[in-house]
């Protein structure tokens, strides 16, 4: 109960929530770099997992990728990127590792979306005197936009836990409250701070998962529905 | 289970018993646990005392790496661990957050008293690797800086440093009150002596045996009032750690000066070469070891 006790008057000290090393301005932080990462790893990914989904062509792209991204220590890759790039870079050398992270499942999300469209709706679009593009624009997009959405919510959640790094390389993000109540021995700074991040991360998964249904209900037309 | 196998058991239990009876009887046939930190000068100091007890014939474990404090100490605490290099300051702010001494005898007496029951602190060594304050060479000339009471007149000044330095009494905070100097605090992290040369920050927080304030000329800025907690490297022994090896330990303290601990880190750091050697080659040159 004691624990409890000094958590609940560490979260209800004022000091801790305002300032530079504040949580809102550390959450605020946390979100921004998760936001710049997965659009970013966005513009890249969903195109490519598009375009490889609709022609059927370099499909070894994604199936390496997700295996390679299993494989890359992220905390190695961030610590190799701020070498390489020099400690002025740091805020770009964080928001590139995590980009790195996020590609795989944005690629995977809408590579999946596509491929799982059945046949007869290509064809039957194709048929209609619909071009390549249109059928990708019109048909495959759309349909896919459930499993797009998937894709980011599963990148948020790898992203949203891995900005807690960021503090070693002297940036901020909520991680800084479990780096520096470790070295200060405040428990009640990292358990406050860990509560925090999971918070986001629930919360987040939550919020995109809504979407991701909204998206589903959407489509689910009764002619659809009777065929498939 | 064959009455040959338990003959075979019995047999080597009594050579066991009986090869421990014949030892020499000076040193324990128990084997001294020495620990280390994760901190490359650390595991040097604890390889010292290593060859100069193996050099004795005491038998030693080694067990390097250790991580923090949160780590180690209870495991010393445990008895799992007998002998430990440590430094005064850093240990002492570890059992009492709130201490006050900065003068490294008054530290040193201050921790003789707050360390938990069963270890003790050997003498201490001259040697320390203590927290500073290090601006780079241009800064320091430019803004004609030498104690840390320069900065008083500069406005705009970044502190870097480890995140935990915003709360320690020696941080922003210390810094206003001892000397008036105020200063926007950056954590810069592992990537705190990197940032001072980028220019990111414009003082940062280094230890003091620290071989790139050599490497890159950084200027340490003298602290006249005492900010700091002297941090002497002290090894803490428990109590099966006989007189004898003590008496061994403490020459080894004794020998090492504050330069001998930079240079041995200069070592580590320029020449890549492992803290068995590092250690043998400074124990050969002090001639505690042939």
């Amino acid at each position: 109960m004691r624990d409890t006790e000094t958590l609940w008057s560490w979260l209800s000290t004022i000091d801790n929530w305002v300032g530079r090393y504040g949580l809102w301005n550390l959450i605020g932080e946390h979100l921004a770099f998760t936001v710049i990462a997965i659009s970013t790893a966005a513009i890249i990914a969903i195109p490519l997992g598009l375009a490889i989904g609709h022609t059927g062509r370099g499909e070894f792209v994604v199936i390496g990728l997700g295996s390679i991204s299993r494989a890359i220590p992220t905390m190695g890759l961030l610590f190799a990127l701020v070498l390489v790039m020099g400690v002025t870079f740091r805020e770009l050398s964080v928001v590139l590792a995590l980009t790195a992270i996020a590609i795989p499942p944005l690629i995977a999300g809408a590579f999946s979306g596509v491929t799982t469209i059945p046949a007869w709706i290509r064809d039957a679009a194709t048929a209609q005197g619909m071009t390549a593009w249109q059928v990708l624009r019109l048909v495959e997009i759309p349909l896919a936009t459930p499993s797009i959405i998937g894709g980011v919510r599963i990148a948020y959640i790898q992203v949203v836990s891995t900005v807690v790094l960021a503090p070693l390389v002297g940036l901020g993000g909520v991680g800084f409250g479990i780096v520096q109540g470790l070295a200060l021995r405040n428990f009640a700074q990292v358990t406050a701070s860990s509560l925090v991040i999971i918070l986001i991360t629930v919360l987040g998964e939550r919020l995109i998962g809504w979407a991701q249904r909204r998206a589903g209900a959407r489509l689910e037309a009764p002619q659809l529905r009777e065929k498939s | 289970m064959t009455f040959t196998r338990i003959a075979a058991i019995a047999v080597s239990i009594g050579s066991l018993l009986g090869v421990a009876g014949c030892a020499p009887a000076a040193p324990s046939s128990e084997p001294i646990v020495i620990g280390s930190q994760a901190y490359y000068s650390n595991e040097i100091i604890a390889e010292a005392y290593a060859l100069v007890l193996e050099d004795a014939g005491y038998t030693v474990e080694r067990q390097f790496a250790l991580g923090q404090r949160d780590v180690y100490l209870p495991a010393l605490e445990a008895g799992e661990i007998d002998l430990f290099p440590e430094y005064t300051g850093n240990l002492l702010q570890f059992f009492v957050p709130t201490a006050t001494e900065t003068a490294a005898d008054d530290v040193y007496a201050a921790l003789a008293t707050s360390l938990p029951e069963g270890l003790t602190a050997l003498a201490m060594s001259p040697a320390s690797d203590q927290d500073s304050y290090n601006v780079t060479q241009d800064f320091a000339t430019a803004n004609n800086l030498e104690s840390i009471a320069d900065l008083a007149t500069l406005d705009g000044l970044t502190l870097g440093g480890a995140p935990e330095l915003a709360e320690r009494p020696y941080g922003p905070t210390g810094l206003l009150d001892k000397y008036g100097v105020t200063v926007t605090f950056e954590a810069t992290g592992d990537t705190t002596v990197e940032s001072l040369v980028a220019g990111i920050v414009d003082m940062a927080n280094v230890y003091s045996a620290d071989p790139r304030i050599q490497q890159l000329g950084l200027v340490t800025l003298t602290d006249p009032l005492g900010l700091f907690l002297a941090s002497n490297v002290v090894p803490i022994a428990s109590d099966t750690v006989s007189a004898d090896a003590r008496a061994l330990i403490d020459a080894v303290s004794a020998a090492m000066s504050a330069e001998d601990l930079v240079a041995l880190n200069v070592r580590s750091v320029d020449e890549k070469l492992s803290a068995a050697v590092i250690a043998r080659d400074w124990l050969v040159a002090e001639g505690l070891l042939d």
